[in-house]
């Protein structure tokens, strides 16, 4: 835990030192169709065993997930629920340090609902789903195989300092199984508690 | 022999780059024509003693029938619009003070009305057939932005009588998922606007004398004239393409 506090801590005060002008603007940022979104989060997963019996893994670690993203529509809606849509792409790199010290990496496209009624904060909601590729797969009874796939659906807020930055923080669920394609496929299921910050341009 | 499957996977690759670069990132812009516009630009002269100031009064804007912010943006394109025609001989914004009562002047007042539709249901589904297939429906999956503009110029002579003058124009962006850039969009608007705005304009040059300072003829000639005419209108399909969408 402190690594990960360590991690936190070194992302927040980075993201800071880059923000531009982080005395906030009063007006809400304005996202506009193309806008592009770079973004960078880190966290630590938790196990959660699903299936009683079959799910004995108890993988942790940190996580660390670059992305980009393009807004796609302007806002949509009159009333709470309006927001805009997003479609992009993320690097998933884990560091399985539970079990057995191990590596994860894999990439997902995804697509992001941001709800935009409270301006300047924007709760969200994203759905992603990929390829993903790790050698814990072998040291562990639910996977044998190292190629897999990993979906991902979470949410979390951003808070816009200014018009081209936001923090951002949230929360995922993971589960990571290998589809069939071989056996056992018992997966990986796992939670994920985030923070990071994103640039937009 | 065993680099075989490298080299045909980074050709596979090399040839999905370049496609995506080279469809994927395109865009096009289309105007749909507007019935009252003519392809000639309109011609009438006015003698510069007969010319009248002319200060705007409001810009009112909605946008999909909400009130809006009237941008400054907007103001000085209608502004510079109306002194490219010269009808007038002064132009006043909205911060400008009134001439005098004593004064003979135009008062304008414009309602600016826009409708935008990103097509979100359709990018939705586009966007998961997109993301499921790793981006490489990218380049031919064909998405839409359209824009259309309804502008209500009203000028009111010295008199009080008023003159209302209306225009419409649409557009449509077609675009692909990494062609998408605010530029793009702000192109769109700004060929609507112009489109909307050549079509009020020579609704108002076709009217020169009503604005004239005197109730003198329009060909009576004075000794000084200025020429007074719309610009010329783009009625067909304006395409702009680009091979990078950045």
């Amino acid at each position: 835990m402190p690594y990960l506090a360590r991690i936190l801590a070194a992302l927040v005060l980075g993201s800071l030192m880059m923000a531009n002008n982080v005395s906030a603007a009063n007006d809400s940022p304005t996202i506009t169709v193309g806008t592009q979104e770079i973004g960078l989060s880190a966290g630590y997963l938790f196990p959660h065993r699903l299936v009683e019996g079959k799910s004995k893994t108890e993988q942790r670690g940190p996580a660390f997930m670059p992305s980009w993203m393009i807004t796609l529509t302007d806002p949509i809606g009159d009333s709470w629920y309006r927001g805009q849509i997003s479609l992009g792409g993320e690097m998933v790199y884990i560091q399985f340090q539970e079990p057995v010290l191990s590596h994860g990496i894999g990439f997902t496209p995804k697509i992001k609902y941001s709800f935009v009624a409270l301006d300047r904060i924007r709760p969200y909601v994203e759905f992603a789903g990929g390829p993903f590729w790790t050698d814990l797969a072998g040291n562990i009874p639910e996977q044998q195989s190292q190629f897999n796939f990993i979906l991902t659906a979470g949410l979390g807020i951003s808070y816009f300092m200014n018009d081209g930055f936001a923090l951002n923080a949230g929360y995922r669920f993971q589960h990571i199984s290998n589809a069939h394609t071989s056996s056992p496929n018992v997966g990986l299921n796992e939670s994920l508690p985030f923070a990071g910050f994103s640039f937009y341009f | 022999m065993q680099a075989t499957p490298r080299v045909i996977w980074t050709i596979i690759i090399s040839c999905g780059l370049v496609v995506t670069l080279t469809f994927g990132c395109g865009h096009r812009i289309e105007i749909k024509s507007t019935a009252d516009s003519s392809p000639q630009p309109i011609t009438r002269d006015i003698a510069r003693a007969e010319q009248v100031p002319l200060v705007i009064d409001s810009v009112d804007t909605t946008r999909n029938g909400s009130p809006q912010t009237s941008s400054l943006e907007t103001e000085r394109r209608v502004l510079s619009t109306l002194r490219a025609v010269g009808l007038f001989s002064r132009l006043g914004d909205t911060n400008s003070p009134e001439p005098p009562a004593s004064e003979k002047f135009i008062r304008a007042r414009l309602v600016f009305d826009e409708a935008v539709d990103s097509h979100p249901g359709d990018v939705t589904w586009k966007s998961i057939a997109i993301g499921a297939s790793m981006f490489t429906l990218a380049p031919f999956i064909p998405l839409e932005y359209d824009y259309s503009a309804h502008m209500t110029l009203e000028l009111e002579r010295w008199d009080g009588r008023v003159k209302r003058y209306e225009s419409q124009s649409a557009g449509t962006a077609h675009y692909k998922m990494f062609g998408a850039t605010p530029l793009m969009i702000d192109e769109l608007k700004g060929h609507v606007t112009e489109s909307c705005l050549t079509s009020l304009m020579e609704q108002v040059v076709q009217d020169t004398a009503f604005y004239t300072a005197s109730s003198a003829p329009i060909f009576d000639r004075p000794i000084r004239s200025v020429s007074v005419k719309s610009k010329r209108s783009t009625v067909t399909p304006v395409p702009v393409a680009t091979s990078s969408g950045k």
